[in-house]
């Protein structure tokens, strides 16, 4: 009963709280606390995902509104005709919705984002670039997105008012950056075309330790062919953990992959977003905190071979 | 209890095999009874050799021995110490007790025969020399159950699709006895070899990924008990391992449903032409992957479902290019897969609900999508792609043409006393020239017709599970044959057998209704 009754109230807070974050002009940053979620999800149960039957098909506007392109109303031949009802008239019936464009595509993805400590740190060190946390948890993504719209409206107000100290952010801060819920291992396609990214982060993603589990792993032989679809040949996956038997494994699947190459040493230290990837995300903190190692390791996508 | 019905059909130049249950029964092209090849019941209890117990068994004549053991200590030592037996409990689904046949292909030639029985995850291959006999060449049990399976165009190699999400690769005819005690070749040419699990003679976490004090000590008496575990897991995965050549040749996180190999022109020289393989899966998608060796490579997606794909065809020769999809869909989609590109969309649901009694239907679950050969002439004489296509439990076939301009169109259901389960095209051997009239065959549920299904059992000469439609004209008829085969009855009871015929539109995601 007394248990009952805790829960209940811990949830109201937690609903409370989000609700009261989400209004709008809110620039307060989100407390993790009220977002907290188990660490482990199984990514081969049916979850109630939303994801686009095709990449076409996504509608980035609301992640990312500040790069849509606003388009003269569709051409005449969109238009629903006389005949779209026959079976033999494709065009209007094949193309079902046309999301808003946006002026650029998606080209970085961190896929189990997490708390998204690593998105916010490296959205400012590439403005024009946009980049996606995926992360399955419904409570952790709630966070991210609350996180953002905090943060671009800091920056927007820090803009607005310049103050003597520090010259005045970019107003635009934070805009090229969104979250997801989805499940990448099951549905990176319905998201991104062929040849779309140039870089995949996966951090610190669960080890699954148990032998059974392993089927599990973000990282897997079969898998990889889906990380080599969506990535450009010469884009870069970027892995770090640590879990040193993780590293051992994610090293030895992405290497035996025909389609990747790991970048040599030098070539790793000298990429700005390493190190980012090594301080800023939540669990790279966390690791350093707790005085652990840290293990990365980087792949390129090399062209495919004639066939 | 009611009897099994004819299934799967294969019809291999003048011999049509049919499935039943978990037999094969062969028949000439007056469907005169000649073989049965029957599952062998008690394989896991006899050490005798597979070829052995794989006999011509004349007709049937009596009904099978009740007894279906299938359970053996492999399938237990496959579990790697899981609470396996649990799971199983949990769904308790009746192929898993009972063999049944779950799918039924064939080499172009018609000289192999390839069967997939889902309740022991075991391919077999016969041998068929032309007459419908049936010798059996091997048995082999894949890691996890497979699903469908393909073979590639030289009819060397089968490609299974199984249950877990990967496409492995076998050749036809084992180059090494399947019971050889030595270790397997595994893949030495494809670098996709999912990674066996390594011994761990420590724990994959250490000192500094726990931190808590209730994990360390976790940790503690981990490390104390790993060793021992090391030795009984290597035991363990040298018996898991299946004991032949079989190669990992790519992977989904979903259930695959269906598997088939297209050929395009290679980029690199226009001339030669290039095999990929493409697979289909619970979660909607259709995957367009390289064939041999580069199947690491994915060419494409075919997106746009949005329901489970379970069925892909082929377009025949000419229009290679083209892909038939159905699965939980109201609609089949027809897709270049060489682009990814949807040309054309068929409405399913709309004419399904104009069969008698489907008034009310709101889902449909594709079964079957047969288009005919290219040699293959209507009954008036004018070439015509023409696709059939099975809904699961509709009493009828839908009838599609495929047109020049790759619109699919609906021409018109063709009723049936039952439902269909499987159907092929069945060629008499003097009329292959000049023919005008192929006949098709159907095989049929004849139990889903009332409740008196019982009598019908009883009966073994009035069975109706296997009809052959002749073509007048633009009509379809059912011909009556004189000599349809008697069919060995098993008790089984209604609702089991339902549950082994109609999987299907299980695969639709609860969630849909929510």
């Amino acid at each position: 009963m007394g248990g009952d009754k805790i829960k209940k109230d811990r949830r109201q807070k937690r609903e409370d709280y989000r609700r009261a974050i989400r209004q709008d002009g809110v620039s307060e940053l989100p407390r993790k606390k009220f977002y907290r979620q188990r660490a482990h999800a199984n990514p081969f149960s049916d979850h109630q995902l939303i994801y686009p039957p095709h990449p076409d098909q996504m509608d980035w506007s609301s992640l990312f509104p500040d790069y849509v392109v606003h388009e003269e109303p569709q051409q005449p031949q969109q238009q629903p005709n006389p005949s779209a009802a026959a079976p033999s008239s494709p065009g209007t019936d094949l193309a079902p919705f046309q999301p808003k464009r946006l002026s650029k595509d998606v080209e970085i993805a961190d896929i189990g984002c997490g708390f998204g400590g690593l998105l916010v740190a490296l959205a400012p060190t590439l403005p024009d670039t946009l980049m996606l946390g995926l992360e399955i948890r419904v409570s952790v993504t709630q966070f991210v997105e609350d996180r953002i719209q905090a943060l671009r409206t800091q920056a927007r107000r820090a803009a607005e008012t310049p103050s003597d100290s520090s010259p005045p952010p970019a107003p635009g801060m934070y805009r090229n950056v969104g979250v997801l819920r989805a499940n990448a291992m099951k549905f990176l396609p319905n998201f991104f075309r062929k040849g779309q990214l140039s870089k995949i982060f996966i951090c610190f993603p669960d080890p699954h330790f148990k032998a059974r589990k392993h089927k599990q792993r973000i990282v897997s032989a079969t898998l990889n062919s889906e990380y080599a679809y969506v990535l450009r040949p010469g884009g870069i996956v970027y892995t770090i953990t640590d879990v040193p038997d993780l590293h051992e494994w994610m090293v030895r699947h992405f290497e035996a992959h025909p389609s990747f190459e790991r970048v040599s040493e030098e070539e790793q230290e000298s990429d700005p977003s390493v190190a980012i990837m090594r301080t800023e995300t939540e669990e790279g903190k966390k690791v350093e905190r707790n005085k652990g190692q840290k293990h990365v390791a980087l792949f390129r996508r090399l062209e495919d071979p004639e066939w | 209890m009611v009897a099994f019905p004819y299934h799967l059909l294969k019809v291999c130049g003048g011999i049509v095999f049919a499935a039943q249950g978990s037999d094969i029964h062969s028949f000439n092209s007056r469907l005169e009874h000649v073989s049965t090849w029957k599952y062998p019941q008690q394989h896991a209890a006899e050490s005798t050799g597979p070829a052995e117990e794989a006999q011509d068994s004349p007709a049937p004549e009596g009904p099978p021995a009740k007894r279906r053991k299938v359970e053996d200590g492999k399938d237990d030592a496959a579990s790697n110490g899981q609470a396996k037996g649990k799971k199983a409990a949990q769904y308790d689904n009746p192929a898993n007790e009972r063999p049944f046949l779950q799918g039924l292909y064939a080499t172009t030639d018609g000289r192999y025969l390839v069967a997939i029985t889902g309740c022991d995850k075991t391919i077999w291959v016969f041998e068929h020399d032309g007459a419908g006999h049936l010798k059996e060449l091997s048995r082999r049990a894949m890691p996890k159950r497979p699903c469908a399976l393909t073979l590639t165009r030289d009819n060397r190699t089968i490609l299974s699709a199984d249950k877990f999400g990967d496409v492995y690769a076998l050749p036809l005819i084992p180059t090494t006895t399947p019971d050889t005690s030595s270790p397997a070749p595994t893949t030495p040419a494809i670098p996709l070899s999912r990674s066996e699990t390594p011994i761990i003679l420590r724990p994959e976490a250490n000192e500094l990924t726990v931190h808590t004090k209730r994990n360390l000590r976790a940790l503690e008496n981990q490390k104390i008990s790993l060793e021992r575990k090391a030795a009984r897991e290597a035991e363990q995965q040298e018996q898991n391992r299946p004991k032949f050549e079989h190669t990992l040749l790519l992977g989904h996180v979903s259930m695959l449903t269906a598997i088939c190999v297209g050929v395009a022109p290679s980029s690199s020289n226009p001339s030669t032409m290039r095999e990929y393989i493409i697979t289909s899966d619970r979660d909607e998608h259709i995957r367009v992957s390289r064939g041999v060796p580069q199947t690491h490579v994915i060419e494409g997606f075919c997106l746009g479902h949005e329901d489970f794909v379970s069925r892909l065809c082929i377009a025949p020769g000419g229009k290679e290019e083209l892909l038939i999809a159905g699965g939980g869909d109201d609609d089949l989609l027809v897709w270049d897969w060489r682009s990814g590109r949807l040309l054309a969309r068929a409405p399913v649901l709309e004419h399904v609900k104009r069969v008698k009694g489907m008034e009310e239907v709101n889902k449909v679950a594709v079964t079957r999508v047969f288009a005919t050969p290219k040699w293959w002439i209507t009954g008036n004489g004018t070439v015509r792609t023409v696709v059939f296509v099975v809904v699961e439990r509709v009493p009828a076939l839908l009838l599609y043409e495929l047109w020049h301009d790759n619109t699919l169109s609906h021409r018109c259901n063709i009723p049936l006393p039952g439902n269909p389960l499987d159907l092929d095209l069945l060629v008499d051997e003097d009329l292959v020239q000049g023919s005008t009239s192929c006949r098709l065959l159907v095989a049929l549920d004849p139990t889903q017709k009332g409740s008196s299904a019982t009598t019908e059992s009883e009966d073994p000469g009035c069975t109706t599970s296997l009809m052959v439609m002749a073509n007048t004209g633009d009509e379809w008829k059912p011909a009556p044959v004189e000599n349809l085969p008697t069919s060995s009855s098993a008790d089984i009871g209604e609702a089991e057998l339902h549950k082994l015929l109609y999987t299907t539109e299980g695969l639709r995601k609860l969630t849909d209704f929510e």
